[in-house]
């Protein structure tokens, strides 16, 4: 039986770890995308004050 | 004027894909969680295999991802991206995102078939043609994001990991018909085996079939996910690309002004 749950925790945890992987590297991602999305906005009221 | 302006809006995700992301990644949890529950505590232990055979309701589920759904769905996105009539960088992220989840896949496959392969055979690896053709597997698609990685234009990017996506796909066939085609110390398939005659019957079966279905639903989240990844690397990216141009114009609009002074 010790085969049979290393197997399990092995295979899981390496699928749980590359899931909170991706989700990691989604939200750091969606974060930069707001950051440059939202500095485009700052600048746009800027060119349209001049 | 800021890089991604005007050139690729911001690519925002409709409530309704977040949520599709949501409600697949919970059935996928809730779909893993029965699964290891069946194949730990429910199910019998084999007349011949003893308790070894629980393993069977994870490796040959992750092996069906790698194998048919992630490097085969690599494979027809790679073929519709050099398709002319179907080109379009969508395939390109698809058959990336496929490939990155099918390597992980890949390896949970090495490694549970090892761990059943030790206290079965007696040794951990043999090369045998089933794991070989795998490990040949793991290490062409290996070789497929190590392509993406070098720095080249988008369409150039797509079209040559299109190929080398063909070319590695080429062996999911050989993976696949190897215990038939060798003596192979690999057992042959369960369930698509050449008369499509299950050997697998009642809570095993079904349990079999369950991990089959979980770890496809763990597959389509992963690939939801890693292709949302794709998209915004690749707005970002192409945002980093148009400042470096703007910045290399401007050196140059600056070395004009110096001549003509």
């Amino acid at each position: 039986m010790g085969y049979v749950v290393a197997g399990y925790s092995i295979v899981l945890s390496i699928l749980f770890l590359y899931g909170v992987q991706l989700a990691w590297r989604r939200r750091r991602l969606t974060r930069a995308v707001e950051r440059v999305a939202a500095s485009e906005v700052g600048h746009d009221g800027q060119a349209g004050g001049r | 004027m800021s890089p991604n302006q005007g050139v690729h809006p911001a690519p925002v995700q409709s409530p309704r894909a977040r949520l599709t992301v949501r409600v697949v990644g919970i059935a996928a949890a809730v779909g893993v969680a029965l699964t290891v529950w069946l194949g730990l505590w429910v199910t019998p232990p084999d007349q011949v295999q003893g308790n070894l055979v629980r393993l069977v309701y994870l490796h040959p589920g992750v092996a069906w991802v790698a194998l048919y759904l992630a490097f085969g769905l690599a494979a027809v996105a790679s073929l519709l991206y050099l398709w002319p009539r179907t080109r379009s960088l969508f395939w390109d992220r698809l058959a990336a995102a496929a490939v990155e989840v099918g390597v992980v896949f890949n390896v949970c496959t090495l490694i549970s078939g090892s761990i059943w392969g030790k206290p079965t055979w007696g040794v951990y690896w043999a090369w045998d043609a089933r794991l070989t053709s795998t490990a040949v597997l793991l290490v062409l698609f290996l070789g497929y994001l190590a392509l993406r990685r070098v720095p080249a234009e988008p369409e150039v990017r797509a079209k040559r990991s299109a190929f080398v996506a063909l070319f590695a796909s080429v062996d999911v066939p050989i993976v696949h018909f190897s215990v038939l085609w060798w003596k192979t110390l690999h057992q042959g398939a369960t369930v698509l085996n050449p008369d499509l005659s299950p050997t697998i019957h009642g809570s095993m079966a079904w349990t079999l079939l369950l991990s089959f279905v979980a770890l496809s639903l763990v597959f389509v989240w992963m690939l939801l996910v890693r292709y949302r990844i794709g998209v915004l690397e690749d707005w970002l990216g192409s945002g980093e690309l148009d400042v470096a141009l703007r910045e290399r114009q401007a050196e140059g609009m600056i070395d004009d002004e110096d001549e003509a002074a």
